[in-house]
């Protein structure tokens, strides 16, 4: 930061105001939003407004491509991967905005809060995977977890709200201030905050002090861990998945999930912290518990979102795999699979907890159901085609089987294992994926069986025209992606 | 006058750090595992101001300001939460928070 002030010239320029465009339109979106609510409150005009502003950032965020990377002060870097990662949240966004809608369109109250925090958490997001120093990581991982908080205990007549909102909360703060904790002491021994810091004059060697490094190093690994859910830190995963509204859950499975495994990639390697011996060591033991735990622990839940939520867990342990075994040769490969498995994830996510929203409450007058147990989706593809098609691509995708996104993402983390000649890690990836095919497979029998004569389990009534071309080209675009994935990475390339 | 080894002042930040978890941990009133969070941060604060003044950086100082608003936002929701609890619950131990499992 002192470096901003002895250059004042070079302190803000209109190519940086065009790299963070998407950004800045987010948060002139809030506070427009927040001047919007003053003037009049209606659903329609705060949900409309909130459309245009993602669709303007994401338009803005599309017309990034293919710049150059462009250093926007200290605080932020913007390059292709967060481009393509910051698409990812609009788009994630955009889902849940219209699931959100659905949702709250029942009751009479208007919540024009509640999609400020939305777009608070999209915004947190876009900080989060363009940060380029421990403040902007720290700024955004706050401003995710507090909206969030909102979001999650929104719901005030359900009886899991307050729950979901103190766990989340309690857990979350400790967290943070575990991995602010690490960045000073970081910062106490380097004397630089920004990611590719000049390590050259630290004092390791003072008094102690080389042990406050690597100590710092595990509570700032152990604060941004927490929000992935791996494996020791996954605890409050699916409660607070359970507890929260379905457009909620499907927001933290996406947005923040993504935004914080990106700004994991950009610290890790830009510091290169990989390279000590230590953090390789942490990193290994939470892949292998949480790819090991995540999987059996979802073997026995009977509630849908519970399950997913394991299922995440194991989910990112998967993924982490790609970081242990990245090396400064493969760095740009390295990050083109672990975009590739983020979007495929957050696509599968995407189809499975809209599929959740639309059966919690298939018709306004219908009442509105807080569990989706498994037993629930007996039958589902005879009652309602296009959402059990969605739910079996999903599911297909996330178990890892040829012809979907899922596969080609678990292919490349497969082929970077093996040129780094990571064998057990290889071996325990494959026996996890072996365990997980053991829930997801049911669910899709479950999907496929119907059950005749059963008043219970008739056709679905036909939903609003929206959510049916949502489903639509959910299912679509899973199919074509999960056939032609060379599209994805042209993305990701440009 | 004489200057205080950074060392030290690491380490009064990380005893001041673990008295608070230790309290988020052991505490039952959901008020006091709120405080808590607030000795937490503040440890971290007081850890960022002696590596900002060894450095002869700001950016210590500003690090502890941001901490503060951060304390304040979560210290809001934290308070709101709390009032919903009380109202629904008639008490604030966290131990009644137990309805979901497995």
């Amino acid at each position: 930061m002192s470096a901003i002030t002895s250059q004042p010239d070079a302190l803000f320029s209109l190519t940086m105001a065009q790299a963070i465009l998407p950004q800045l339109i987010i948060a002139f979106g809030i506070v427009l939003g927040l001047l919007l609510v003053a003037w009049r409150r209606t659903q329609q005009i705060i949900v409309c407004f909130t459309a245009l502003v993602l669709v303007l950032a994401l338009i803005a965020n599309i017309s990034l491509y293919g710049t150059s990377t462009t250093q926007v002060t200290q605080l932020l870097l913007v390059d292709a991967n967060s481009s393509f990662a910051l698409s990812l949240v609009l788009i994630s966004a955009l889902v849940a905005l219209r699931m959100s809608y659905r949702f709250l369109k029942a009751h009479i109250e208007v919540h024009d809060e509640y999609y400020l925090l939305l777009l608070l958490v999209v915004f947190a997001a876009g900080i989060l995977v363009t940060s380029d120093h421990f403040a902007s990581l720290f700024l955004g991982f706050e401003l995710l977890s507090i909206s969030l908080v909102g979001l999650v205990g929104y719901q005030r007549e359900s009886q899991y709200s307050v729950e979901s909102g103190f766990k989340y909360l309690i857990l979350s703060a400790a967290a943070s201030s575990f991995m602010l904790l690490g960045m000073a002491f970081i910062y106490s021994v380097s004397g630089d905050m920004s990611f590719n810091a000049n390590l050259s004059n630290a004092i390791y060697h003072q008094q102690g002090l080389g042990l406050f490094f690597q100590l710092g190093l595990l509570l700032l690994l152990s604060g941004i861990v927490f929000k992935l859910s791996l494996a020791p830190f996954h605890f409050w995963t699916p409660d607070v998945y359970q507890g929260a509204p379905t457009p909620v859950t499907l927001l933290m499975a996406t947005v923040s999930k993504l935004a914080m495994f990106v700004v994991l990639v950009k610290c890790f390697v830009a510091q290169r912290y990989l390279l000590l011996e230590n953090v390789q060591l942490f990193l290994i033991s939470f892949a292998i518990i949480s790819m090991l735990l995540g999987n059996v622990m979802a073997l026995r839940q009977q509630n849908l979102k519970r399950l997913l939520a394991y299922s995440s867990v194991a989910h990112m342990g998967y993924l982490l795999i790609i970081l242990i075994v990245t090396s400064e040769q493969s760095l740009a490969f390295s990050w083109q699979s672990i975009l590739f498995y983020l979007a495929a994830y957050t696509l599968a996510n995407l189809s499975i907890f809209m599929v959740i929203a639309l059966l919690q409450q298939y018709s306004s007058d219908a009442p509105y159901q807080e569990d989706i147990l498994l037993t629930d989706l007996q039958g589902l593809f005879w009652r309602a085609p296009s959402y059990g098609l969605l739910m079996i691509l999903a599911l297909l995708s996330l178990a890892g089987i040829p012809l979907t996104m899922g596969f080609i993402g678990k292919f490349y983390i497969l082929s970077h294992a093996t040129i780094a000649h990571a064998w057990w890690l290889i071996a325990i990836l494959i026996f996890a994926s072996a365990i997980a095919l053991a829930y997801y497979l049911p669910i899709i029998f479950k999907i496929l069986t119907a059950k005749a004569n059963d008043p219970q389990h008739m056709p679905l009534k036909k939903q609003h025209l929206i959510e049916q071309a949502l489903v639509y080209a959910l299912v679509v675009i899973s199919l074509f992606f999960g056939i032609l994935p060379e599209f994805v990475n042209q993305f990701i390339h440009s | 006058m004489t200057t205080i080894p950074l060392f030290h002042v690491l380490i009064l930040s990380s005893l001041l750090f673990v008295i608070g978890f230790i309290g988020v941990v052991a505490r039952k009133n959901t008020l006091f595992i709120l405080m808590s969070l607030e000795v937490m941060l503040n440890a971290v604060g007081v850890a960022f101001i002696g590596a900002g003044s060894v450095w002869q950086q700001a950016d210590g100082q500003v690090m502890f300001i941001l901490i503060l608003t951060l304390a304040a936002a979560e210290v809001a929701a934290g308070l709101a939460l709390l009032i919903r609890m009380q109202k629904r619950y008639h008490s604030l131990d966290i131990d009644l928070l137990n309805r979901m499992k497995g």
